[in-house]
């Protein structure tokens, strides 16, 4: 019937008139690309993608200094999302297979440098560029975890965790504990001093949790424990799952129960919208901080709470939790460009501007020598030490073997840990539900 | 029915000039094969090689964008006595239950009310299907909201009972709830127009006849219009099956994120996300992830047959 | 003669019909008018319990959070599911309409077997159990993270083809098509005169459907489109991942991937329901 007809194509007019309105809308408001200076040839774009909460990889000073001075290859950095293994790492590879839509520098964090190392397809040799050179500025084990199953040099190292508690200084006031960060450390020399201290912060009624959840506990005391047994993690070095019988594993599984048990948790999965939330607005007094944790904070809580944030030693001694590495996929348009960009990110100009900004304490060794490292005091968190506290924590420092699955299995046990603290697992089955699921996860 | 015919042109057809015999034997002959060619066309690359790759590759052990193995049926018996894959198929069943049959029941009263005299009988019809319109994953967030924990508005009207809020996304039975809900929101309404289109072509003698007879309306509406629908409510029930059956959208926007474990512990983790999860996301074995396709697949058919013999029975006895 | 005959109560629409009416109506309604209050007010106020009822005047705010929200794409979002369901919806009631003539009006050898093909494939759920190879052909093909990837497989609907075919068998005369034939005009030429236009009001509804159900198609494309490319849905999700607690926007964005659907209801309602009641006979 002509009615219909003409219904039929008015709406098609239509749908065709605001696809292409729309289209010229979002046309317009695809962000220029960092405009070049008017040189003449076309300035090649390096795109960075890395992830992370806060500050994340800490890189907006390192770009803007290279920028200014190299013209011809300019450097974008996008933090792509805050959460590394259900979102970061799929599409990651996601785009490595598809052979396009990766960046042509990309992050990795600790846990899945397994995984990559076992695609070297994906990644450029970075030997064949020169960086090679580089195997004295690192710590041995962060040099080896960059060498892929071909042999190859594939990635640098940014950050080392190492290990100190943040805390909120003026809840901490508020419930009558000391504020000075030596005081503090005085309070919990011991996890068992921890938590007596979490209670009496509980009892003074605040309105605030002592700590946030379950998976920046859990990690902290995880990597502590990981050198007094052998220096493994979920998996023995000869790549077997040693989840349930490592005691590393245990212990931290217990120290969580415990907190969880005694209430002082605010029950909130870490690197989440309500997490960010919660550390704006102060719902808890303290949380696990390796380097990089500083930035997360300061980008989180934003420029209001400034000087509300401090650090201080942790309970338990040193320990490193995360670390990321910089990759160049072999898809990229610009492989000598993007060789000589990463070669700056993991330079010691480039860590030390990543740790100023950021708190991500370098992993290479120059850097950490640098007087400006050793010295540096972080502004946000009241002109705290910050070189001298992490250059201490990460002294002495062994590198724990991490095993190809080991972001598999920690999302995994942590979805049980979450579970265990929000009440979906009872306490008494949650051990079991635990492992369950961390041999599954491996596979 | 009403015939929709154009009406044919005014003047006569011209006479155009007979097509040659071996044009007008291929139009007659091969013409209806190149009319359907385009489906099937369509069919072999985007349905029928996916199906047969899927049960290729699940015996093997792959990675996503790594190596391949192969393993013959192992993957399958690894399936058999994975706790979590039949943990997701419980929890699949145990949402498509509370998801299915409520729905139906309130579809078919939905539409015996519909039926009577009314008046704006379009304003009716068209507020019921308001859910179809639409989109499923807004309406998944909408809900997520309601049953928020702290600030959902179903905590707040059992708090009005003094029911404590309850934390829908940490058990079983409370997950299972909130999204069959979701499911049962979206297609009552639709399935309740089906089942209206169909009722209006019950004769309405039989309804006469009936009332004659001195039957209640109830009796009525058991006697003549159940078994009269039930051909319907066959089609109705086996389409909810096969949606229910693969669930999706839903459980995964309860969660919030896409990691797709269903909940901490898998409370509502449903096939289709444990598919997605051991492909996509966990632990990138795509291999596996194909062995449990097919296994859903047998699902679905048992579903159908299961469904198949159970709505038979309605109305049969007379 | 007038035999006394009882007035059969079942037609009437009695207190209770019109209760379970407006109940119905009401619970229908509510999660849609939830979603246009909260796109108007604050994340304040979007904490209340009760939630608030009334809309407030924020809507303007919202919508400039959202689009300035870079890493979920919206207006992206929105204009590829645009291009995804009008594609899809054209190309499947061409391609129904073409085979489900063939079906119901011409006689071709292996036609009822083919048919049943059809019908017993529309059991297998395409997508959840080909998304592996799926996924793998698409990067072969280089399409991941492109719209082809999302429009392709969707076209493959048998229940397009099941429906067309019903309704051609019905809506037209075997002797108009006879007719035409006499009249020495050739099967496209069958088709294009005679069925096109008597299939019109089927395509309609064919049409509302498949478009409404290619907009809500949420599996597929998340696994095999990018952030930077998305469909509403996707988009949606992504930005309940990484702003869930800014509930306002969230609320915003659902609500303005709600309106396009909205729009073809408000414009086609009439045939939409009409539509469904005749194919349902059909069935």
């Amino acid at each position: 019937m002509t009615n219909h007809k003409r219904r039929l194509a008015v709406s098609g007019l239509l749908v065709a008139a605001l696809a292409a309105v729309t289209a010229a809308c979002g046309n317009a408001e695809t962000p220029a690309a960092d405009s070049a200076s008017d040189a003449p040839a076309e300035p090649v774009t390096i795109n960075v993608h890395t992830f992370g909460g806060g500050e994340n990889f800490g890189y907006d000073a390192a770009v803007e200094k290279w920028n200014a001075e190299n013209p011809n290859i300019q450097i974008k950095y996008s933090n792509l999302t805050d959460r590394f293994e259900d979102v970061f790492l799929p599409q990651l590879l996601q785009r490595l297979q598809a052979g396009s839509g990766a960046g042509d520098i990309v992050g990795i964090d600790e846990g899945a440098m397994g995984l990559m190392a076992a695609r070297p397809q994906f990644f450029l040799d970075l030997g064949e560029y020169g960086l090679q050179d580089r195997k004295a500025d690192f710590p041995a084990a962060k040099w080896e975890a960059g060498i892929n199953a071909d042999g190859k040099l594939f990635a640098l190292g940014t950050d080392i965790g190492g290990m100190t508690m943040c805390y909120r200084k003026d809840l901490f006031e508020k419930a009558g504990l000391p504020t000075d960060r030596e005081e503090v450390a005085a309070l919990w020399p011991t996890w068992d001093a921890y938590l007596e201290a979490g209670k009496k912060f509980s009892a003074a009624d605040t309105g605030a949790k002592w700590m946030d959840g379950p998976n920046t506990i859990y990690n902290v005391i995880l990597s502590q424990e990981a050198p007094k047994n052998g220096n493994v993690s979920y998996f023995s070095k000869d790549n077997q799952l040693v989840l349930e019988s490592n005691p590393a594993v245990k212990t931290a599984f217990d120290w969580v129960q415990k907190f969880s048990q005694e209430g002082l948790t605010a029950k909130l999965q870490a690197f989440s919208p309500p997490w960010n939330k919660a550390i704006k607005g102060g719902d808890f007094a303290t949380m696990g901080c390796p380097s990089w944790m500083l930035g997360v904070i300061s980008g989180a809580a934003g420029d209001e709470n400034k000087g509300n944030w401090d650090v201080a030693a942790v309970p338990g001694g040193s320990g490193n939790w995360g670390g990321s590495w910089l990759a160049v996929p072999k898809q990229t348009k610009h492989p000598k460009e993007a060789a000589e960009v990463l070669n700056y990110l993991t330079g010691k100009e480039g860590h030390v501007a990543a740790f100023k900004e950021a708190g991500a304490f370098p992993s290479s060794l120059p850097a950490q020598q640098d007087p400006e490292v050793a010295d540096l005091k972080n502004e946000y968190f009241n002109d705290v030490p910050t070189g001298k506290i992490f250059s201490d924590s990460v002294k002495d420092l062994q590198p724990v073997f991490l095993g190809e699955k080991h972001a598999q299995v920690k999302t995994a046990v942590e979805k049980v840990l979450e579970g265990m603290d929000q009440g979906a697992v009872g306490y008494d089955e949650a051990w079991t539900k635990f492992v369950e699921a961390g041999v599954k996860a491996a596979g | 029915m009403t015939l929709q015919l154009a009406t044919p042109p005014r003047h006569a057809s011209p006479k155009r000039a007979r097509p040659g015999r071996r044009m007008s034997r291929f139009d007659l002959r091969g013409m209806p094969y190149l009319l359907v060619s385009p489906y099937f066309l369509l069919f072999a690359v985007f349905g029928i090689f996916p199906l047969l790759y899927t049960f290729w590759l699940s015996l093997y052990d792959a990675e996503l964008a790594g190596d391949r193995e192969f393993a013959g049926l192992s993957n399958y018996a690894k399936l058999i006595v994975d706790a979590d894959f039949w943990n997701a198929v419980f929890n699949t069943v145990g949402i498509f239950v509370p998801a299915t049959v409520p729905q139906i029941i309130l579809a078919l009263l939905l539409a015996n009310a519909l039926n009577k005299r009314l008046r704006g009988r379009l304003f009716w019809r068209l507020g019921v299907l308001l859910p179809m319109v639409t989109s499923v994953v807004a309406v998944a967030v909408v809900f997520s909201q309601l049953y928020s924990r702290d600030y959902g508005l179903f905590n707040w009207i059992l708090g009005l009972v003094g029911i404590e809020p309850i934390a829908w996304q940490n058990e079983k039975w409370s997950s299972w709830i909130a999204i069959a809900t979701m499911v049962d929101w979206r297609w009552t309404g639709y399935n309740a127009i089906i089942l209206l289109a169909a009722m209006q072509t019950i004769p309405k003698d039989l309804y006469e006849a009936a009332a004659i007879d001195g039957a209640s309306p109830r009796r009525q509406f058991w006697q003549i219009t159940l078994p009269m629908l039930r051909p319907t409510i066959v089609f109705v029930v086996f389409i909810s099956t096969i949606g229910g059956l693969t669930l999706f959208t839903e459980p995964v926007m309860f969660e919030g994120e896409q990691i797709m474990t269903g909940g901490t512990t898998g409370q509502y983790q449903t096939v289709a996300m444990f598919i997605v999860e051991q492909a996509f996301r966990g632990s990138f074995q795509i291999g596996y992830a194909s062995a449990a396709a097919w296994l859903l697949f047998v699902l679905i058919l048992f579903g159908t047959m299961i469904n198949y013999w159970f709505t038979r029975r309605i109305g049969g006895a007379r | 003669m007038i035999t006394r005959q009882p007035v059969n109560r079942l037609w009437d629409a009695g207190a209770l019909t019109k209760v379970v009416l407006t109940v119905a109506l009401l619970l229908s309604a509510y999660p849609v008018y939830y979603m246009f209050i909260m796109a108007t007010r604050t994340n304040d106020d979007a904490l209340d319990t009760p939630p608030p009822m009334l809309p407030g005047g924020n809507l303007g705010e919202n919508v400039e959070r959202l689009l300035s929200t870079e890493d979920a794409y919206f207006l992206t979002g929105l204009v590829n599911s645009a291009i995804v369901a009008t594609t899809v919806t054209v190309s499947v009631v061409l391609i129904s309409t073409l085979a489900g003539f063939a079906f119901a009006k011409l006689r071709f050898r292996g036609s009822k077997i083919l048919l049943g093909t059809i019908l017993v494939t529309m059991m297998v759920p395409l997508q959840q159990m080909g998304i592996v190879p799926l996924y793998e052909l698409m990067v072969t093909l280089g399409w991941t993270g492109k719209l082809q990837a999302v429009i392709l497989p969707f076209l493959v609907n048998g229940f397009g083809v099941f429906m067309m075919t019903q309704y051609a068998s019905q809506a037209v005369p075997d002797e108009l098509v006879e007719a035409a034939r006499v009249d020495g005009a050739s099967t496209l030429g069958i088709y294009r005169r005679v069925i096109l236009p008597a299939l019109r009001p089927g395509m309609a509804v064919l049409a509302l459907l498949v478009f409404m159900q290619t907009w809500n198609e949420f599996m597929w494309p998340l696994i095999v489109l990018l952030p930077e490319n998305p469909v509403v849905q996707t988009s949606i999700a992504a930005l309940n991942q990484a702003h869930g607690t800014d509930y306002v926007m969230l609320f915003t964005g659902t609500a303005a991937s709600v309106l396009p659907l909205f729009v073809v209801f408000v414009l086609f309602g009439r045939q939409i329901v009409g539509g469904l009641m005749e194919g349902a006979v059909k069935a």
